[in-house]
């Protein structure tokens, strides 16, 4: 498991002052390589910070663990404020078709992958809202079963009739889906180049607003404005 | 007979403002008129920030709320002002802000603090402000404390503060612009921390060069786009602050008028953020007692509300 009780890591000697400076780092990696390797999901600094000494740079720490990997087909990668273990992108098509069941994501429909497309770029949106996007009714299950998989939470309510709830995804469809930010979506002109979107279908959250853009414009189109 | 006009109280008159020949009106050449017109704006700024007035929390969080919604604007989004408004104050409990909600989080931070950031609300920060986390930011914490230690003018040690952050990580211009506002704030010795140069952020006469390109945190005019953001900043800050006195002076006013018990409960709030929900209640408060008081409360032209709706009202000076 990713959290070690607290108790433990209090216990845990973290500064290891009786061993020579090289063994000492040499056993922060280890420890940290360790944790990683058992947690199953990405784990934050602040927990690694706890399982080695006080004046150790986890940073420095996880560049020397990594240039070890150098050959593996596995890495330490940065994931939504954490670190985590991954294959190499190059090994995707071997592991597809071993056809490892690894995650629940393999069992999402095309209507749920739709629907979190929609509320990854129109957060936060309204079961109303995306229903106008994807252009049918976005069911209750559908939005429950993204919930489930925890790639979605409540957002603020939408100020209309009912106060209905706003979608919003979580660090955990940036994690499965290899995102650092939401930055990292590719931009919605390349979907629509590719004709994987209607521009027109797609409704912004606040329509009665002025300032609404059909679309989202690069930083430096937004600058000539 | 002349009727003595009760509409300005003298405090009001005396408040602060940024001198008309120290805003600039059109495009600032040289980095030595941006200086002086930054170093006029900041005295009467810091005057304001200084003075003991009540609202001074509510003129904060909406300077936080401005900088939030340029912040925004930067990443691409379309979230207005009254939809980051929303984002804040129709969430319940345990709600996600969703990404232009967590901007307005970080601003907010800042506009509640009063000592520098650690790395781990670097780290947070960066979430909140959609950037990708990157070692070196961790150096940043030294390098603003050595600024704010320094003997820079305060604008230009905001200018550096906000190119340490983009030589490490070019993609973090608002993290840039964050650490500049925190390092402004740490340089003048303000007690509470304010969001000023971030609220300027699209502000055309930081535009230079013949493509009129905005200027980025890191570039070499930026110095001079700082000090054009103080003086800015700091015109429009000191306005506000004009209009948030004469509301709230008002609001003080009526306050003797009003029965409800948990009155003083909600003007409290209302002088120390942008906006109270109309659905605020308390234990001694029910829903039906603060509808009944905002109502009263804007009849008397006290406060405004601010969403513009009928429902999922949002009241504030």
């Amino acid at each position: 498991m990713a959290r070690l009780p607290r108790e433990h890591a209090g216990l845990l000697d973290t500064e290891l002052n009786g061993l020579p400076q090289e063994l000492r780092w040499r056993e922060w990696m280890l420890r940290v390589e360790a944790v990683l390797f058992a947690a199953s999901e990405p784990v934050s600094r602040e927990l690694l910070a706890r399982m080695v000494g006080r004046e150790c740079s986890i940073d420095l720490l996880i560049e020397d663990i990594s240039s070890e990997l150098a050959g593996r087909p596995y890495d330490i990668v940065r994931v939504a404020g954490g670190w985590q273990f991954r294959t190499r992108p190059r090994h995707a098509d071997v592991l597809q078709a071993a056809a490892s069941p690894t995650t629940p994501s393999a069992h999402m429909t095309e209507t749920e992958m739709l629907v979190l497309a929609a509320i990854a770029y129109h957060q936060p949106a309204t079961r109303g809202t995306l229903s106008d996007i994807i252009g049918r009714e976005v069911s209750r299950d559908v939005i429950g079963r993204l919930r489930e998989l925890n790639f979605i939470a409540s957002g603020p309510r939408a100020p209309q009739a009912g106060a209905p709830y706003t979608y919003v995804t979580t660090k955990r469809f940036l994690e499965h889906f290899s995102l650092e930010t939401l930055g990292d979506l590719p931009a919605i002109e390349a979907l629509e180049d590719a004709g994987l979107i209607d521009a027109v279908a797609a409704t912004p959250f606040r329509d009665d607003d002025p300032a609404s853009m059909p679309r989202m414009l690069d930083p430096d189109e937004r600058d000539l404005e | 007979m002349v009727k003595k006009t009760d509409s300005i109280p003298p405090q009001i008159v005396e408040l602060p403002r940024v001198p008309v020949w120290a805003i600039p009106r059109g495009a600032v050449d040289s980095d030595i008129d941006a200086a002086y017109a930054a170093g006029a704006a900041l005295t009467a700024l810091d005057q304001l920030v200084r003075t003991d007035a009540d609202w001074l929390g509510a003129w904060r969080h909406r300077l936080a709320l401005k900088a939030a919604t340029a912040s925004t604007k930067l990443m691409g989004r379309r979230e207005n002002e009254a939809a980051l408004r929303d984002a804040w104050y129709l969430r319940q409990g345990t709600d996600e802000l969703g990404p232009a909600g967590d901007v307005l989080l970080a601003w907010r931070r800042l506009a509640a603090r009063s000592s520098p950031p650690d790395a781990e609300m670097v780290e947070t920060l960066a979430v909140q402000l959609g950037i990708a986390w990157s070692p070196e930011f961790e150096d940043i914490i030294e390098e603003v404390a050595e600024l704010s230690a320094s003997s820079l003018p305060a604008p230009f040690a905001a200018a550096q503060a906000a190119a340490a952050v983009m030589t490490r990580q070019p993609k973090a211009e608002l993290l840039a612009w964050w650490m500049a506002d925190c390092v402004l704030s740490m340089r003048m010795r303000w007690p509470i921390y304010t969001p000023l140069l971030g609220t300027q952020i699209h502000a055309p006469l930081l535009r230079f060069g013949d493509d009129r390109l905005r200027a980025r945190p890191g570039s070499a005019e930026f110095g001079r786009a700082v000090c054009i953001a103080v003086a800015l900043g700091a015109a429009d800050a000191c306005k506000l602050g004009v209009t948030l006195a004469a509301q709230a002076e008002k609001l003080r006013k009526v306050e003797p008028k009003l029965r409800s018990k948990s009155a003083a409960q909600v003007l409290d709030r209302l002088f120390n953020d942008d906006a109270v929900s109309g659905s605020f209640t308390t234990k001694t408060l029910s829903r039906w007692a603060s509808r009944r008081l905002f109502e009263r409360l804007v009849q008397l032209d006290a406060v405004r509300e601010l969403s513009g709706r009928d429902t999922f009202k949002l009241y504030g000076l």
